[in-house]
């Protein structure tokens, strides 16, 4: 559990499943708890079941296996007052025939916002979101990042403890995303559980507390993401450029070297001042590397171990065989 | 203060779902209707039963007809909430499946009663004010709320399983014209009427409202308006009943 989330469990999962059909689960064997506070990102590839769990957590759907609760509630007992409390922007894209800012009006009155307080709050999204200029359009008339932008904001017209978002960036551009994500970051430490799913993993990386990865509708891990990096990252790239062009029998010695002390040792460059190799035991063979040089007297313009990103975590973990959850050490399900 | 929810869906459904246009051809073409047919058979159409003018035969039909035209706004509300994800969206929020059918029912009736007045505004120059009794205009308006729950139910239950936007509004148009054209709407059964096209008149449900309707404006309300009344309130149960299934086993995702 991370240290901006409290220990309130308000939502879990345990063993929950679901299936389209009596033998085709979109879901199984699901188990994990969501703190108040945390933002947890539910990543996968398409059909990986992340809209499924989406839909069982806001009690859209009713699972045919396991359970879970929502505020301290059975998942299957849940109903209004449970609801009432959740945020949800779904994948598809919902709206009513009216213009944007009604539309904002609108939702805030059917959750119960006061004409006043829903006044205020569209424009705070309208400006948030820069969808001032278009709030006399029809949302169907907008480009796809703006309609987007425009879930969003709709969803943030009420008052929540749990939002839950699928995939809220999809299509939106680079400063757009990236305000939304401070926004709602500002949002999680003002004490607001997230739970988001989305293909741009560096989306979940910079803004999730721990991230569940799924693969056919199976949860395989569940961690923080330096913990997941650091469980999947496999062998690592350290790229060294020296002061000069080294000798080809520099070049020998150096690749003898690596070789004899590398683990899982792969050299993809090795010429003129240059050498980039992957490696399990990359900060060893880094020293092994140093202290060659330093013999031979050579010095580095620069030498460096790229840090494993949660996508080359991600392909490792989606791309393994085997169902079976493998969790992440210190990580409650 | 905050409404209930089932109001505040039905205020939504009025305010967010309907452009200007549509209703203005919803309820329009059933008022220019009034107007021209009036007018013109009125011309050629001595008599026409009890009603006497052939206006005064066909405003009560016309009235009575606003239970499918609001039938036919709320399946329409229904068929974009589906197509538009509000559905879900609405499920995922402080409402139940129920409240929102109800809503939807509601917003039916409202609408057929928005008709209802539009219609008997139309027809006032034409036809005159009637002269009903409190009883008989209660029975008019019964006799709408249940043609208004049998139709929308009967289309929410419709638009509840198929996932065709093509299919739904092919089936909508059918059933709205056939039902409304294979009535007494606009013209009378007689004793020339073909055996065939009788017996399938008669078992169109919107014979018997209208029928009602038609009797309570000339004052000849009877026993069999009363049984009409019971088989219209059977069928509205039985449509309500496939409503609410339709809707248990409402399925999520996209509807084309």
């Amino acid at each position: 559990m991370s240290r901006m989330t409290n220990g309130e469990v308000i939502a879990s999962a345990r063993d929950l499943g679901f299936a389209y059909r009596p033998d085709r689960f979109a879901v199984r064997h699901l188990s994990f708890a969501l703190h108040r506070g945390e933002v947890f990102g539910l990543l996968g590839r398409n059909g990986a079941g992340k809209t499924t769990t989406v839909r069982l957590l806001t009690t859209l759907l009713t699972p045919t296996e396991g359970g879970g609760s929502l505020f301290g509630r059975e998942l299957a007992r849940c109903g209004r007052a449970e609801r009432a409390r959740l945020g949800v922007v779904l994948q598809s894209e919902s709206l009513d025939f009216v213009s944007v800012e009604q539309n904002l009006r609108l939702y805030a009155f059917l959750w119960g916002v006061g004409r006043e307080a829903a006044k205020a709050r569209a424009e705070e999204m309208l400006a948030l979101f820069e969808l001032g200029e278009s709030r006399h359009r029809k949302p169907w008339a907008l480009s796809g990042g703006e309609r987007r932008r425009f879930q969003v904001a709709r969803e943030l017209m009420h008052d929540m403890e749990l939002l839950f978002l699928d995939e809220p960036t999809v299509g939106l551009d680079a400063l757009t995303r990236s305000r939304i994500l401070d926004y709602l970051a500002q949002r999680a430490r003002r004490g607001l559980s997230i739970v988001f799913t989305t293909h741009i993993l560096h989306e979940a990386d910079l803004l999730c507390h721990r991230i569940g990865v799924m693969r056919e509708g199976h949860l395989i891990t569940v961690g923080s993401p330096a913990e997941i990096k650091r469980t999947y990252r496999g062998p690592r790239t350290v790229e060294a450029e020296f002061e000069r062009v080294l000798t080809e029998a520099e070049r020998s010695a150096l690749e003898a070297r690596l070789r004899e002390a590398g683990d899982g040792l792969e050299i993809t460059a090795l010429q003129d001042d240059l050498i980039v190799f992957q490696a399990r035991n990359a900060e060893a063979l880094v020293a092994e590397v140093a202290r060659w040089a330093t013999a031979l007297g050579l010095e580095f313009e620069r030498i460096a171990v790229r840090e494993a990103t949660l996508e080359e975590a991600f392909v490792r973990i989606v791309s393994e065989g085997g169902r079976t959850p493998l969790q992440v050490a210190g990580e409650d399900p | 203060m905050t409404l209930p929810p089932v109001l505040r869906l039905v205020v939504r459904n009025f305010r967010a779902s309907l452009d200007t246009i549509t209703l203005l051809v919803m309820f329009g073409q059933p008022a220019f209707l009034i107007v021209i047919l009036g007018t013109m058979f009125n011309q050629i159409i001595p008599s026409v039963g009890a009603s006497g003018s052939y206006v005064a035969f066909l405003v009560p039909g016309m009235i009575a007809s606003q239970m499918i035209t609001g039938a036919v706004l709320a399946g329409r509300i229904f068929w974009l909430d589906r197509r538009w994800s509000m559905v879900e969206q609405i499920f995922s929020g402080p409402f139940r499946r129920y409240e929102y059918l109800a809503a939807l029912l509601l917003t039916t009736l409202l609408f057929a009663l928005v008709g209802v007045g539009i219609m008997a505004l139309v027809a006032l120059p034409l036809a005159g004010l009637p002269t009903l009794s409190v009883v008989e205009l209660l029975v008019i308006l019964a006799t709408i709320g249940l043609g208004a729950t049998f139709f929308g139910a009967l289309l929410i239950a419709l638009g509840g399983k198929i996932r065709s936007a093509n299919l739904y509004f092919t089936i909508q148009s059918l059933l709205q014209y056939f039902l409304i054209f294979v009535s007494t709407v606009y013209y009378p059964v007689t004793s020339s009427t073909p055996p065939a096209l009788k017996a399938v008149v008669y078992a169109n449900p919107l014979t018997y409202a209208v029928n009602t309707v038609r009797d309570a404006f000339t004052h000849h309300f009877g026993v069999g308006d009363l049984t009409a009344g019971i088989v219209l309130g059977s069928l509205a149960t039985v449509t309500f009943f496939l409503a609410v299934w339709s809707f248990k086993g409402l399925e999520f995702g996209p509807v084309q």
